[in-house]
């Protein structure tokens, strides 16, 4: 039987919702990595900040993102994501995901507490 | 007294303690080995090594001057093991398992042990026989039957040569874990030193 830890189901919940916090965070504004990883640290969604870079490359690719050069006032130049056309017609239907499954855990919940 | 490098990580130098170097090169390689079959891999490392670079110049400031293993181990811990990444494909992040496991054994050319192409001392390390008697054969070859010479440009030619951490470890057999490529790293290390001294 496999052993389940509070930890790992934590950490499965936030990797599932990650990819579309980082759309989240990208539709406000454009950001490189690092100030996409302040963001995600401060809401908890990221632990280890390698996680990141992966699903970046993954979204660049499937054609979400794109990314331009900066130059930096310090430092070698910075890479400036931004949320792509394809990109944001992908955060409405997340976003319209992400409601459905509030709404439907919450209803569960409401109905299984108001049981017990 | 400890004896330090000059490394470029992501386009800014720093001058960083021997051991902890090692410690850093060691981490990087476990990335590279990790994001193998990605094609993106050199991007990806070119986009953690900017992050690391980022880290270390604040952890530095103005005040210090070398970077020193307690920083290493700080960021090794901000950015994570590399197996805790996940590889970016679907559904797969975080869940991989040995996900080295079927890498164990490649064949490589060997350039730093080389005579001519490294293809004996490729061939030596990936069968743990001694590459000399390799050469022998090969000559005997040559000289028996005219062909060897053809096999060994072949060999040349189709075998890539073992250039990082990861992959001379892959030559040996060895499993690609972080310890292994720790270890690696510091016999590389010792032989460079003792190379030196004669």
């Amino acid at each position: 039987m496999e052993k389940i830890n509070l930890d790992n189901v934590q950490a499965q919940m936030r990797k599932g919702v990650l990819e579309y916090c980082i759309l989240l965070v990208l539709s406000q504004r454009d950001a490189y990595a690092s100030d996409l990883i302040e963001i995600l640290k401060e809401s908890r969604i990221i632990v280890v900040e390698g996680t990141l870079y992966p699903l970046l490359m993954r979204q660049k690719n499937a054609g979400l993102l794109s990314y331009r050069w900066e130059e930096s006032p310090q430092g070698p130049p910075r890479k400036y994501y931004s949320l792509t056309e394809k990109g944001r017609e992908f955060l409405k239907e997340l976003d319209q995901s992400w409601r459905d499954l509030v709404l439907t855990v919450n209803t569960l919940r409401e109905k299984m507490h108001s049981e017990s | 007294m400890k004896k330090t490098n000059h490394v470029n990580i992501g386009g800014m130098v720093f001058t960083i303690d021997e051991d902890a170097y090692q410690r850093l090169a060691g981490y990087l390689d476990a990335i590279e080995a990790h994001f193998r079959d990605s094609g993106e891999r050199q991007e990806i490392i070119g986009d953690i090594e900017s992050r690391i670079a980022e880290l270390l110049r604040k952890r530095m400031g103005s005040s210090r001057e070398v970077v020193v293993m307690e920083d290493v181990v700080e960021i090794i811990r901000i950015l994570g093991d590399p197996e805790e990444f996940g590889d970016g494909s679907d559904g797969k992040a975080g869940t991989w398992k040995e996900p080295h496991s079927r890498y164990y054994r490649r064949m490589y050319r060997d350039p730093a042990h080389r005579i001519l192409g490294g293809v004996c001392a490729g061939m030596g390390a990936y069968w743990h026989i001694d590459p000399v008697l390799l050469r022998i054969a090969l000559l005997i070859a040559f000289f028996g039957f005219g062909i060897g010479i053809l096999i060994y440009l072949l060999l040349w030619i189709v075998l890539p040569p073992a250039r990082t951490t990861a992959e001379k470890l892959e030559m040996r057999g060895e499993p690609v874990t972080f310890e292994n490529i720790g270890k690696f790293v510091k016999e590389e290390f010792g032989q460079v030193k003792k190379n030196m001294k004669f």
